[in-house]
């Protein structure tokens, strides 16, 4: 049936509240799993040897595997442990909904997003940081700067400041906000000093 | 948000669970920023020998992971990142030939923005870790990907483990890669792969930011210099065009 709309945030909620309670034992141990083998089985995928799939068959069959496997298996919520289901329309709504052309940061250090398809020429948007990865209060600034001054990259990508004023930046709790706030900060000076302000994060 | 905070055309990043699961805390986030118009990227680590299984079933699962993002979670790019259950990073021939098929699935069907995530096993200022750096960055740009983010080398967690110098690598790889025939790619990685995964029993561990960097002037040692040149040696011996 034609889909009513793309789906947004609030009508997942509201998919999610009135789904299937499933424990979450058994979606982890035996319904991702079983599907998903199923699924392999049904398209009979196998990757062989190759690195980056070379046949279009391959790519084909495994996009309408992993869209059937959406489909058909539906997404959990954790917190409060009920399945939502999502159609094949809504889903291709969602996907003619997204923007494919995006921009990245601000004034002359812009990065420009759109599709390369295939391998392109086009280089893809290279995003220089620690993804993540723990680092000191007190090197944060030279760290993220070691990466906005690489020419080659487009995008910043930050790292884990993992104390904040000496005291550890502990998740869920008032240190862990402020840590954030200090790595942002600390992120801006970085591309100030590598003479790339307005550098996308 | 504040002067300080992001803007909304830096990317805001949610994260999914492992795997086809979302929390309340995700879909909060998710709903303040598509309010506020923010640009967002969602970000998901399909594990290897996890609940999925095998390549092609963990393949499967990232892809439906993906579509989620865009059409339930309405970001505007994927972060991608499958992950080795044995090792703990991006880099294993497993985990690449995976994050090459869900991504050329996609890209082949779709117009939708993909990235991908570096986690190392090596360390900075060793030759392993900008092998294993580009391979992946030829194995994401050849299979179509938008977007490479990296990288978390130590495997992202170890504190103060990582450095520009292995983003230049993801970068000049990357690019020297860009139009490659897909066979020719394979050619090149299936010589590069082998050059490191020997290594994964006993990686080098490398070095802090502190001790391969100038910390005052932030430019990366000689030492690191000259195990960058090494691994431009070994990548063109490889065959690739750098």
């Amino acid at each position: 049936m034609v889909a009513t709309r793309p789906l947004g945030i609030t009508d997942v909620y509201d998919r999610f509240v009135k789904g299937k309670r499933v424990p979450e034992s058994d979606w982890d141990y035996t319904i991702i799993p079983q599907n998903a083998t199923a699924l392999k089985e049904k398209y009979k995928l196998s990757f062989g040897k190759e690195t980056i799939p070379e046949d279009k068959k391959t790519m084909n069959d495994l996009f309408q595997a992993g869209l059937e496997m959406l489909v058909t298996t539906g997404y959990y919520c954790q917190d409060l442990g009920r399945v939502m289901h999502v159609t094949e329309e809504e889903v291709w709504e969602g996907i003619k909904k997204t923007p494919t052309k995006i921009i990245l940061g601000e004034g002359r250090d812009i990065a420009r997003f759109y599709p390369r398809h295939g391998n392109s020429p086009v280089k893809p948007i290279i995003q220089g940081g620690p993804t993540g990865s723990p680092i000191s209060e007190d090197i944060y600034v030279q760290v993220m700067q070691s990466y906005a001054q690489e020419a080659v990259i487009d995008d910043l990508v930050d790292g884990v400041m993992t104390t904040i004023e000496g005291h550890p930046a502990k998740a869920n709790t008032p240190y862990e906000v402020r840590a954030t706030m200090a790595e942002l900060r600390a992120t801006k000076e970085a591309r100030i000093r590598a003479g790339r302000p307005g550098l996308g994060v | 948000m504040t002067k300080f905070g992001l803007r909304r055309c830096d990317l805001h990043e949610a994260s999914q669970l492992n795997e086809l699961k979302m929390d309340m805390s995700g879909l909060n986030m998710l709903a303040g920023w598509a309010t506020n118009g923010d640009t967002i990227m969602i970000e998901q680590m399909p594990i290897f020998g996890g609940y999925c299984g095998g390549v092609e079933e963990t393949a499967i699962c990232d892809v439906a992971t993906m579509i989620a993002s865009f059409c339930l979670f309405n970001c505007d790019v994927h972060l991608d990142g499958p992950i080795h259950i044995r090792w703990g990073t991006t880099t294993t021939r497993e985990t690449l030939q995976i994050a090459a098929h869900a991504a050329a699935a996609l890209d082949q069907n779709t117009d939708l923005l993909l990235g991908n995530q570096y986690y190392t096993l090596a360390g900075p200022c060793t030759e392993m870790c900008l092998l294993e750096t580009a391979a992946q960055a030829i194995t994401d740009t050849v299979s179509g990907r938008e977007l490479v983010s990296g990288s978390a080398s130590s495997k992202g967690v170890v504190k103060d483990k990582t450095t520009g110098m292995e983003s230049r690598m993801l970068g000049e790889a990357a690019i020297a890669s860009a139009g490659l025939e897909v066979n020719e790619a394979n050619s090149i990685l299936e010589q590069l792969i082998g050059t490191y995964e020997k290594d994964f029993a006993r990686p080098p561990a490398g070095k802090r930011f502190q001790d391969c960097y100038d910390i005052k002037d932030v430019v990366p040692s000689n030492e690191y210099l000259k195990v960058y040149e090494k691994a431009l040696g070994t990548l063109r011996n490889c065959g690739l065009g750098l």
